[in-house]
């Protein structure tokens, strides 16, 4: 996080403010000595672990210390990015050998679930230092291959879009466990005074399905859930004061708010007041952290167009601009959600042109994203994470074009920054593309991983819910250290 | 704070403390049990032997492993027990190894037995579990307590909660002051602030049983109901759409609608387990028995496309079973799903057992059908249901099917014999989807819309299928509701080995846990009705433990039992087992009323204690599991609207009727996958109850959210209470809260127009939190007023009515005004 100048809304500014105050006109000393202090550990000082959000100890020094996670909600096709198969395109339109699909279990397995392979159409080439594969459809991605790792045996479990959505964020496709953006706030605390810990950013045609459930936090308190900024209008719901009310009419009621607030937490001496007191302050200072962090005037020409930015409309690559920042300002876990990677083949989901916008909408935006936070050192601390809740069959499907179904036997996800290698690739699917043949990475171990990369033992992180320790892990989850840098 | 309690409090019990014995040696099953079960077995018992040594029965114990008796005290030296727990021990590393170490309570359990000789019934059996939650509560007499003052001895709660209050030779606080008591009990028993009326009348009853008589009229208040149904809606995850990722809305409030009334009528809570588990099946079952069945029809239904239903079936019975466990024997059943319960005794076998009741109604996984009923229940403008109507309609749609099948070649040939240019040309969308999938794959829905193009003027086909349009014409003012109803033929039941539904193992037919009573069965095989009986039984030795300590938790914030969805035996044990037996002994004795638990816990001087902080106890004591002082306990979602719509003056009391929908803002529901529309009400249905706001569960109302209402989508029975900068926001912020700022404004200067401003402050603050202000409080509510007067420009009228919404935006955030003190 940045440093930070002492302001009229800093927390030591307010709280000695709240202090003078206190011991000015209330003139209940001893009581209002007591209570600064309980304030301070309401408002989460570092001295004073007591709230819930305050910094907290990792279990071993962490390789990163924020993640952006860019979301491709849908699953994209690996086969037309990243997993390069000749052969499959030698074999395209031969019936798949039934040793591959004997005892699975696919969606919409009854109607239009097709068994002939599919060669991808797009072209391949080797980029880098590293050699990586990338399809024609991401030219800026294939700028930055040498500060991936690419990992290319990933493996869900569940191939419906909303449960596999939940798994690949609370490890679970039961709704009602906590996401790993609420895990990471619980396990670790916030860095940033003045915004969310969790902060989820959205773009695409349609909101990701499931919902809010994806960065729910579960049985955990609800201070660690996801707060979603909104593409539009005000950043986060209920973030403008009413429009008949003046800033100074909002804060003349904050005043005398906080003044009634500490009578009311000297009279019963219940600490719960002094974390509302606190909460209050938080979201005086999240009126204007928050507008202030969407607006991008300080935002250099050449940063803008690196992003390729160029108007005010909600989109990827601003979402994308909008992790840098807050990121920059300590907030742990950014989450962004871009859909429609849905490429059945069905009305604007085919694989040809549908396919084409999806790929143009994110790839300039994580691309620059990349090269952004390490041009301005921030990469180190950062782990940047793509992917989405499974892949793509190497057989077509056909609905009104040709697309692919769901696959959770093999899938790519990469990641950069955060202590992970620069410019490596992990794991290896079969000449057809349908099993992980080398290095296997399930879902709960690439939850074990990133856990590990912030500090934390994937094991130790528990919660204790209808008397069972519960983790994101689940009882599952294998540390992979060849990603580690 | 920080004040100690006053001294004339103190001294009566300071004496009683001298009066009592020396605590007697820990019992072996309910103390010392637990703790090794625990923290010890997992390593010392019948799976692992880690040194040779077994600490699952008393006898083990004594008899030690490799290193010999675990508990001898040769020479008064340190027992072995203690020394490893204690890491004094020169050799052996500190237990429970490598886990944090046994609290300061549980050692001096330990010691306490150890050095009493380790006593322990004979005959323990390791496997046969002897934890406390299996046995039948037993009656416990009535403590006395010499000399407690002359309150306390209103309730035999109180002798309870002093017993343990003078072993720790602490006293209880003093009664809270009346305004306090009034707004307390309003809130816990109606979920409604008092209103100035209630409260001048309150305070000018001096008389003796002024406190009883203020109950007496809260518990007969229809809105008893509307604030304890909430509760039971979070148990039963209520919600009004479908859930998964397309949450289409449903209708089932006629269930929330019964639940309400139920408890408003004081339905004894056995009946209401059994016409909420078995209604249906109940002999000459009343439509409001068969409502009340909706509670198992509170499950998801996943309406995604390509998913397979059978898997989202068994879902809704896994949840069924999860539900009924927690909600009726605060057990954690689920964890036997995929394998036997690690730490309770019920097998993978009985987890299916339990399944096996759920598994046969006639509900799919997809929201479709599998027999000529539904399960949805169509009541008419009357409130009568129609019973014929779904037969009849399953007659239609029989007949179509039939008619499909018979022309099913002509229908293939001419689909695949379809021009592409004519396929194309087709709308909607779903039609020409359906044009792409085999006749023989077609759903019935597609199937009737691809016939006529195929075999256009056939007029058995217009006949049949104007017909069944004309049957599933909604009636105007007509409602369904989700109830349970069995297939004629039970569907069998099989284990699925580690919880996955592909893989079967052995059959089994319905039964209940070994550990718990035996069950019994009217009919040649158990049902569903059997299984509410046999929960909805005095003897059985959860059911109203798990109630009553339900119950109390809301008074408290905490129950007795603090892990309240397990009484298992990884559950805390209850903070005063003798009073939670008590209570649940009582409760089944007074024929299952809860209005009678609810005025047996209100009337004690436990629960009227001050709820103010006690520095004399933040050591001692700081969760307040002694109960020497009431709790501040933050406003459920629903009752912080409520308050600030009751301050306002707006509130629309009525009660039921289909949910409502406040105003909340734009954006929300573009959040979940398919977005819905959110038209705020107008009219009265705006101010109604937080209760009745529709409840999406993919997207709620972020106002519930924010404030931690239950999701829905799982049994909930303790709501988490956070205190959260988005709450800040939302009561600072939100238009619906800024409307009933308003909304006080103009009440105060409609109801004191020619008051003195201290005047209008004293009624505005009364509003909100019951009581007056203090001089301070009114001077500086007097100060934002004349700030803002002075700010605001305009004619004099609208200047005054800004300052004053100011003002009481102010006291609807305060955080008095959303806490129950």
């Amino acid at each position: 996080m940045n440093p930070r100048l002492p302001s009229a809304t800093s927390p030591d500014f307010l709280a000695a403010r709240t202090r003078r105050h206190f011991l000015g006109r209330c003139a209940v000393g001893l009581g209002g000595i007591a209570l600064a202090s309980m304030l301070n550990q309401a408002r989460g000082t570092s001295a004073a672990p007591s709230s819930p959000l305050a910094p907290k100890p990792t279990h071993f020094p962490a390789r990163a210390k924020n993640i952006i996670y860019l979301f491709m909600a849908g699953g994209p096709s690996q086969l037309e990015l990243f997993d390069h198969k000749p052969k499959l395109v030698e074999l395209n339109g031969q019936p798949i050998p039934t040793s591959f699909i004997e005892g699975k279990r696919f969606a919409f397995m009854d109607s239009s679930h097709g068994t002939r392979l599919m060669g991808t159409r797009r072209q391949f080439a080797q980029h880098g230092r590293s050699g990586m594969w990338v399809s024609e459809l991401f030219p800026h991605t294939a700028r930055i291959v040498d500060e991936l790792t690419m990992v290319k045996s990933c493996q869900a479990t569940l191939f419906n879009h909303a449960p596999a959505k939940l798994f690949m964020n609370t490890g679970s496709g039961q709704f009602g466990r906590p996401s790993m953006g609420s895990w990471l706030n619980y396990g670790l605390g916030s860095e940033c005074q003045d915004l969310p810990g969790f902060v989820v950013l959205q773009s695409g045609p349609r909101g990701p399905r499931g919902g809010a459930v994806n960065w729910g936090s579960g049985f955990l308190p609800t201070t660690f859930q996801g707060v979603p900024f909104r593409g539009t209008g005000e950043p986060i719901l209920n973030l403008t004061r009413p429009t008949a009310v003046t800033a100074d009419g909002q804060r003349d009621a904050l005043d005398a708010l906080r003044d009634l607030n500490l009578q009311r937490a000297v009279a019963t001496g219940d600490p719960e007041i002094a974390t509302r007191i606190a909460a209050y302050e938080m979201a005086s200072r999240m009126q204007s952290s928050a507008p202030e962090l969407i607006d991008l005037k300080s935002e250099s020409a050449a940063t803008m167009k690196l992003f390729g930015i160029e108007d005010q409309r909600p989109s990827f690559a601003r979402n994308c601009l909008l992790a840098r920042r807050l990121v920059e300002r300590g907030v742990r876990f950014v989450q962004l959600y871009h859909t429609n990677w849905d490429s059945h083949g069905g009305p604007g989901e085919n694989l040809q042109a549908d396919f084409e916008t999806v790929c143009r909408e994110v790839d300039q935006g994580q691309a620059a994203l990349v090269q952004d936070l390490k041009e301005r050192g921030l990469l180190k601390d950062t782990l940047v994470i793509w992917g989405g809740e499974f892949g793509r069959t190497p057989m077509g499907e056909n609905r009104d074009t040709t697309g692919r179904n769901h696959h959770i036997d093999a899938f790519t996800m990469w990641f950069a920054g955060g202590g992970v290698k620069a410019g490596e690739v992990i794991g290896e699917t079969d000449e057809l593309g349908f099993n992980a043949v080398r290095d296997p990475m399930h879902v709960h171990d690439i939850h074990a991983t990133l856990l590990h990369l912030l500090g934390l033992d994937h094991t130790k992180l528990t919660f204790r819910f209808q008397g069972r320790d519960f983790r994101l892990t689940d009882v599952h989850g294998k540390v992979n250290h060849k990603l580690f840098a | 704070m920080l004040r100690p309690p006053p001294l004339r409090a103190l001294l009566p019990l300071a004496a009683v403390a001298s009066a009592l014995p020396a605590p007697a040696a820990p019992h072996y099953l309910r103390e010392v049990k637990p703790i090794l079960t625990q923290h010890c077995v997992r390593c010392h018992g019948g799976a692992k032997e880690e040194a040779g040594l077994r600490l699952d029965t008393a006898a083990n114990v004594r008899l030690g492993g490799a290193s010999g008796s675990t508990v001898r005290t040769p020479g008064g030296r340190e027992s072995l027990l203690l020394s490893v727990i204690l890491d004094t021990h020169a050799d052996i590393p500190r237990m429970p190894y490598k886990k944090p170490p046994l609290g300061a309570a549980e050692v001096a359990v330990l010691k306490a037995w150890v050095e009493a000789g380790a006593l322990a019934p004979d005959q323990e059996e390791p496997g046969r579990f002897e934890h406390w939650a299996y046995r039948l509560p037993s009656r416990p007499p009535v403590p006395v307590v010499l000399g407690a003052p002359a309150p306390w001895s209103r309730s035999p709660i109180d002798a309870f909660i002093l017993q343990r209050l003078a072993s720790a030779k602490v006293a209880p606080a003093p009664e809270a002051d009346r305004v306090t008591l009034l707004r307390r009990a309003s809130l816990d028993l109606t979920g409604l602030p008092p209103t100035p009326a209630e409260m001048d009348t309150f305070l000018a009853d001096q008389a003796p049983g002024a406190w009883e008589r203020a109950v007496d009229r809260l518990l007969a208040s229809p809105h008893y109901g509307e604030r304890w149904a909430r509760p039971w809606l979070d148990a039963a995850r209520y919600g009004d759409s479908n859930g998964y990722s397309i949450d289409a809305p449903r209708q089932i409030w006629k269930f929330r609608d019964w639940v309400v009334s139920a408890l408003n009528r004081d339905l004894p809570y056995d009946q209401f387990i059994v016409e909420q588990l078995a209604g249906d099946l109940l002999p000459m079952a009343t439509v409001e028995q068969r409502i009340a069945t909706g509670f198992n029809r509170n499950t998801q239904i996943n309406q995604e496309g390509g998913i397979d239903p059978e898997q989202f079936r068994i879902e809704s019975v896994f949840d069924r079973v999860n539900t009924y466990g927690t909600a009726f024997l605060g057990l954690t059943v689920s964890c036997a799903q995929c394998h036997d319960h690690k730490f309770d005794p019920i097998s993978h076998r009985e987890y299916y057992q339990l399944f096996a009741f759920f598994n046969s109604s006639v509900d799919d996984g997809h929201g479709g059908r599998r027999s000529r009923s539904t399960g949805n229940l169509t009541l008419g403008p009357d409130g009568k249901v129609d019973e014929g109507l779904e037969a009849r309609v399953a007659e239609v749609q029989e007949k179509l099917e039939a008619l499909f099948t018979t022309h099913a070649a002509a229908l293939e040939s001419w689909r695949q014999a379809l021009p592409a240019e004519k396929r194309a040309a087709q709308r909607p969308a779903s039609l020409r989807a359906a044009l792409d999938v085999p006749w023989g794959k077609q759903s019935f829905a597609q199937r009737r819309s691809v016939y006529p193009l195929a075999r256009p003027a056939d007029a058995e086909f217009e006949g049949l299928s104007g017909r069944l349009a004309e049957l599933q014409r909604p009636v105007p003012g007509a409602t369904t509701t989700l109830v349970m109803e069995e297939l004629p033929e039970p569907r069998p039941s099989h284990l699925f080995l580690q919880g996955d539904f592909t893989r079967l193992g052995e059959r089994v037919e319905p039964g209940t846990p070994a550990i718990l009573p035996p069950l019994r069965s009217a009919g040649p095989r158990p049902n569903r009705l059997d299984l509410a009986r046999w929960t909805a039984n005095p003897n059985h030795p959860l059911t109203a433990r798990v109630i009553v300590n339900r119950v109390w938790q809301q008074y408290f914030g905490l129950g007795l039992v603090e892990t309240e969805n397990d009484f298992g035996s990884q559950g805390l044990p209850p903070s005063h087992p003798e009073l939670l037996d008590w209570l649940a002994t009582e409760f089944t004795a007074r024929s299952w009323s809860l209005k009678a638990l609810h005025r047996l816990i209100v009337s004690s001087a436990t629960y009227r204690q001050a709820s103010h902080a006690r520095e004399d106890l933040a050591l001692v004591d700081p969760l307040n599991r002694l109960l020497a002082r009431q709790q501040r306990l933050r406003l459920d979602a629903e009752l912080v609207r409520d308050t600030a719509l009751t301050a306002s003056g707006l509130l629309v009391p009525r009660l039921g009727g289909p949910p409502v929908y406040p105003p909340q803002p734009d954006g929300v529901m573009s959040l979940g996958q398919v977005k819905r529309e959110w038209k705020a009400s107008t009219g009265e249905d705006r101010y109604r109850r937080g209760l009745y706001t529709h409840f999406w569960r993919a997207t709620p109302h972020p106002a519930l959210a924010v404030f931690d209402a239950a999701d829905g989508f799982s049994s909930c029975t303790r709501r988490l209470r956070s205190n959260t900068p988005l709450q800040a926001l939302t009561l600072l912020n939100d238009q619906q809260f800024f409307e009933l700022a308003e909304g006080l404004a103009d009440r105060v200067l409609r109801e004191r127009a020619s008051s003195p401003l201290a005047e209008q402050l004293a009624h505005a603050f009364r509003l909100s939190t019951a009581r007056l202000p203090s001089a301070l409080e009114r001077d500086r509510l007097a100060a934002l007023h004349g700030q803002r007067l002075a700010a605001e420009t305009g004619e004099p009228r609208a200047r005054q009515r800004a300052a004053w919404i100011a003002v009481a935006r102010v006291l609807l955030n305060l955080d008095e005004t959303i806490t129950r003190e």
